[in-house]
């Protein structure tokens, strides 16, 4: 059965100026889960200004390589060892000047842009001034009694900048809007012209400088805006020239930079959790498989010959929770583990439910929907989408196969049920045998599942809760009394004495746990109890009848069939074999997607929901990829 | 939606303090002050308040347990909240990210580490809209204010840049970032006042006229701007406090002139006041009485909710203060007086 690697926590203790490389060490192992450090004896952050450093460089690296292009693939060499914090600090500041050398040919650029648009804008403007034959030279005169601007203001800001301005008895009149900027002319009393000064900054006016040269004759005005359009644009060419050089000069050493900050990135990661240290010692914490502590333990002396410290214990029972839990699949099995962690990962030392979900939910799947036409369609979906779906193609492949199984065993073909005979039975000539072996199935799945919530309980502790509790053993001795009084009731057995007595000595045991663990006075208590003790008997029932809806689908599944037929035989031969079609493809994608979410749901929750907290942690290892950087 | 919102705010109510019950906080035991805290939903508080650290961090962290709490309470109570009323509600915790904005945008002109920010910025949580690991690595206020004008407060920032870019005073920018957001706030209030109607609309013309009149008088009289830029600085306005009527105060030369020029019920509220702080203390006092009234009443519950957390914070502000006298050791009387008169951060 598969469960969680036995795990050791350790302790690595070395010189603080080789931590970055003990790190580095740690991630090429790739089966070290960092660990916050408990030693309070170490009271400083050794690698948080490394870390703080990293993440300086790393986003400015980012960036670089997002402007200068970096394509090559990165290659760590073996031997290869981690900055340490001057070098990283050294890099982050040639990273900075590189990326505030490149951020300026870049503001340059989109400063020629911005230029240009202004020239348009100018252009425009010149346009609307030559019609309303206005004489720009007389307007802005220096010498008048009125202040006169010319400019853009955010369109947002007109309506207010205009009222504020009428109170210094100023005039806003707009004459042209470009996206959204509107050019206006301000004009005013030039003895106030000092109050508005602070509210145009405020509200984003940017003056248009008319030059000389716009204001006079109108054929020299358009000469001029010719001659600055060229120059922007041979500024322009010079700066691309610039950054084409910018991109040659840094180009080389970005691919070191994306080396040296990649072999940084573990100690920059392990420090997320807490380096700890003190004086020249620094600390790393965290979990390693029992079974890689000599291979731990010959790296580690190898790289670094005597200059460490390594403390190993096993897990202690009060830190169960905060284990990380590391289980290795089978390849065959690795498709259905996402199925699985989408509910939760298991607990450190849980039992760890991939194996019997995949086998239960491939039955419950194929027992809902078993048709050998509907289950070779799915499989061969699935394959065909291999390449989009990845591995999890392979849930579809199986859950087609198993779809195919039971289609022969039920003899059921597009719907047809009298082309093959069924190998087992036929779910609409039979529903009662259909109906019992469902419930059947979810007694057993749910005794299964009441052994594996006693044994998770017992492994973490909780001796009582396994023994006693409703999900525990007396529950179970409750549940499979219950059962046998149910079926000598049916009159399949005569188990009737016996079974009675261990349903009551079951639910007895389970009422007299919830007394003693109720802590209140007694009308709570024993209300409480009461309750709890029902809801026990309540739920299981409940649960058990959940699985009728196994065989409800299975019926269901024919029923869809027939009334396709029905709606089929009524029709001339091309509308017939459409609506046989159509009605086929219905049945595959909403019959179909209903039961695989409702064997879903069956799993999460009559099944996981008992004995599965979900509330594990992965297990994560330190690595050099960038999987798990973020803060 | 209805019945959980009302059986929330309802809940939510009896924790809120009346002005005289803050002085129960002041002068008691560290137990009883801890019990009374813990009464009212706010053990969160207490812990790690006066742990060994440097005094502003612990400053930063109380606000920041503040805020967490103001944003944890609002999460309870938009849950049911959809559309306009979740828009607004959800936009009412903005002005604690555009806080955040303002410090990045700040951090940058002094130059201060990506670390040092991140540690001073607010965990806005499931309302947190920016990436702030993403912002504080910025470069240089022109790469932040282009990242920023890329995400969820790009009307807002837009202002600012221009602000900016034409003056490096942080003046202007956070009078623009100010005014960009409570006119956001409005636009997604109108709505919400056409459905709810007067008890909504009290509620947003008491805040919406107080920051103006604040505002208004700070900057004409303790920065000494011109009326036509104080103007320009306002929220534009439909409340009690028109634009019209804005502009006739600005243009006036003193704190008295202006007080005496104001509408009913202001004028009578403001009567003898004689500074800021005061005219700030005043009209709070009749935003809180006019919230409790709506608390208490009635009303939709959206209206309720949104009076609820305008009294809580006003609740946090004077717990604040009774936590820092406590911390600082000031005198009994002086918390006293702290307590009815704790201006808002924001605003």
């Amino acid at each position: 059965m598969l469960r969680a690697e036995p795990l050791l926590r350790i302790q690595l203790l070395m010189l603080a100026s080789e931590a970055q490389d003990a790190a580095l060490a740690l991630a090429r192992f790739g089966a070290f889960n960092p660990a916050p450090c408990t030693l309070e004896a170490l009271e400083e952050s050794p690698a948080a200004a490394y870390r703080d450093a990293w993440l300086e460089a790393e986003s400015r690296l980012a960036k670089l390589v997002e402007q200068c292009g970096e394509p090559r693939p990165l290659h760590l060499p073996e031997n290869a060892e981690a900055p340490v914090l001057a070098e990283l600090q050294e890099l982050n500041r040639w990273l900075k000047g590189a990326w505030n050398s490149c951020l300026a040919g870049h503001e340059s650029e989109v400063q020629v842009e911005e230029a240009l648009g202004h020239l348009d804008a100018l252009e425009e403007t010149l346009n609307k001034l030559e019609r309303l034959n206005v004489d720009l030279a007389h307007l802005l005169r220096q010498d008048s009694l009125l202040a006169v601007h010319i400019g853009s203001l955010p369109s947002t800001a007109v309506k207010r900048v205009t009222e504020a301005l009428s109170m210094t008895g100023h005039l806003v009149s707009s004459f042209d809007q470009v996206g959204e900027q509107v050019f206006a002319v301000i004009a005013g009393p030039r003895a106030r012209h000092e109050e508005v000064h602070g509210l145009l900054a405020q509200a984003g006016w940017r003056e248009m400088p008319v030059p000389e040269e716009l204001r006079t004759h109108p054929q020299a005005a358009r000469t001029w805006l010719e001659q600055e359009r060229a120059r922007l644009k041979a500024e322009s060419g010079a700066e691309c020239q610039i950054m084409d050089g910018l991109r040659e000069q840094f180009g080389p050493r970005l691919y070191e930079a994306r080396l040296r900050l990649a072999l940084a990135r573990p100690l920059a990661e392990a420090a997320v959790v807490g380096v700890r240290g003190q004086g020249g010692l620094a600390a790393l914490s965290g979990w390693i498989p029992r079974q890689k502590l000599d291979a731990l333990r010959e790296l580690l002396e190898a790289r670094f010959q005597g200059r460490y410290m390594l403390n190993h214990r096993a897990p202690v029972a009060s830190e169960v929770a905060e284990v990380p839990s590391l289980v290795r699949y089978p390849g065959w099995l690795k498709p259905f583990v996402p199925l699985v962690k989408s509910y939760g990962v298991p607990r450190y030392g849980e039992f760890d439910p991939a194996l019997p979900f995949a086998v239960t939910y491939l039955l419950l799947f194929g027992a809902m929907f078993g048709d050998i036409g509907h289950g070779a369609v799915i499989l061969l979906l699935a394959a065909a989408l291999y390449q989009r779906l990845g591995s999890m193609a392979w849930v579809g492949i199986a859950a087609g196969a198993v779809s195919m199984l039971f289609g022969l065993l039920y003899g059921s073909i597009f719907g047809y049920e009298d082309i093959i005979e069924p190998l087992w039975l036929s779910p609409l000539h039979d529903p009662i045998r259909v109906l019992t072996i469902a419930v059947a199935f979810g007694v057993g799945f749910i005794v299964f599942t009441l052994l594996v919530n006693a044994r998770n309980k017992f492994i973490a502790g909780h001796v009582g809760e396994a023994l006693f509790d409703s999900t525990g053993l007396a529950g179970l001795v409750f549940y499979l009394g219950a059962v046998g009084s149910m079926v000598s009731l049916a009159g399949s057995a005569d188990l009737g004495l016996p079974a009675n007595l261990m349903a009551a000595a079951g639910i007895l045991v389970v009422a007299g746990f919830k007394w003693v663990e109720a802590k209140a006075g007694l009308g709570e208590r024993m209300l409480v109890t009461a309750i709890e003790t029902l809801e026990t008997g309540i739920n299981l029932f409940a649960n058990t009848l959940s699985f009728m809806r196994v065989a409800a689908f299975s019926l269901n599944h024919v029923a869809l069939a027939l009334a396709i037929f029905t709606l089929a035989n009524g029709l001339g031969t091309a509308s017939h074999w459409l609506t046989i079609v159509l009605g086929n493809v219905v049945i595959i994608v909403l019959e179909g997607g209903i039961v695989a979410i409702q064997a879903l749901r069956l799993m999460y929750y009559e099944g996981f929901s008992r004995f599965f907290n979900g509330d594990g942690i992965e297990f994560m290892p330190l690595r050099l990829s960038p999987e798990r950087v973020k803060s | 939606m209805s019945a959980y919102l009302n059986t929330r705010v309802s809940l939510y109510a009896g924790r809120l303090w009346q002005d005289e019950a803050l002085d129960t906080l002041v002068g008691v035991t560290e137990d009883t002050f801890v019990d009374t805290l813990a009464r009212r939903g706010l053990r969160g508080l207490v812990p790690g308040f006066g742990a060994p650290a440097g005094r502003q961090q612990e400053t930063r962290s109380l606000e920041q347990r503040i805020i967490a709490q103001v944003l944890d309470e609002t999460r309870v109570l938009i849950r049911p909240l959809s559309g306009n009323a979740r828009t607004f509600m959800t936009y009412w915790t903005a002005r604690f990210e555009v806080s955040n904005v303002k410090t990045l945008l700040r951090s940058k002109m002094t130059g201060e580490s990506p670390a040092a920010v991140l540690s001073q910025l607010t965990p806005m949580g499931v309302f947190g809209r920016l990436d702030n690991q993403d912002l504080a690595h910025a470069e240089d206020v022109g790469e932040l204010l282009r990242r920023l004008e890329a995400g969820p407060y790009a009307g807002i920032v837009r202002h600012a840049r221009r602000a900016i870019e034409l003056s490096h005073d942080p003046f202007n920018l956070d009078a623009a970032l100010d005014r960009g957001y409570y006119e956001g706030l409005i636009a997604r209030g109108q709505p919400l006042e056409d459905t709810l109607g007067l008890p909504f609309r009290g509620l947003m013309a008491n805040l919406i006229d107080r920051i103006n009149l604040v505002w208004l008088l700070r900057y004409r009289f303790n920065y000494k701007l011109p009326p036509a830029q104080v103007y320009y600085l306002l929220v534009g306005s439909r409340y009690s406090l028109t634009g019209a009527r804005l502009q006739q105060l600005a243009a006036l030369d003193s704190l008295e002139a202006v007080l005496a020029a104001l509408p009913q019920p202001w004028l009578s509220r403001l009567s003898g006041a004689t500074d800021i702080p005061d005219v700030f203390f005043r009209m709070e006092h009749a935003a809180a009485e006019q919230a409790l009234r709506v608390l208490r009443s009635n009303a939709p519950d959206i209206a309720r909710a949104f009076a609820y957390l305008i009294l809580r914070e006003r609740d946090l502000r004077g717990v604040r203060a009774a936590l820092r006298g406590r911390h600082l050791g000031l005198p009994d009387a002086h918390v006293r007086q702290a307590l009815h008169r704790t201006p808002a951060e924001a605003g």
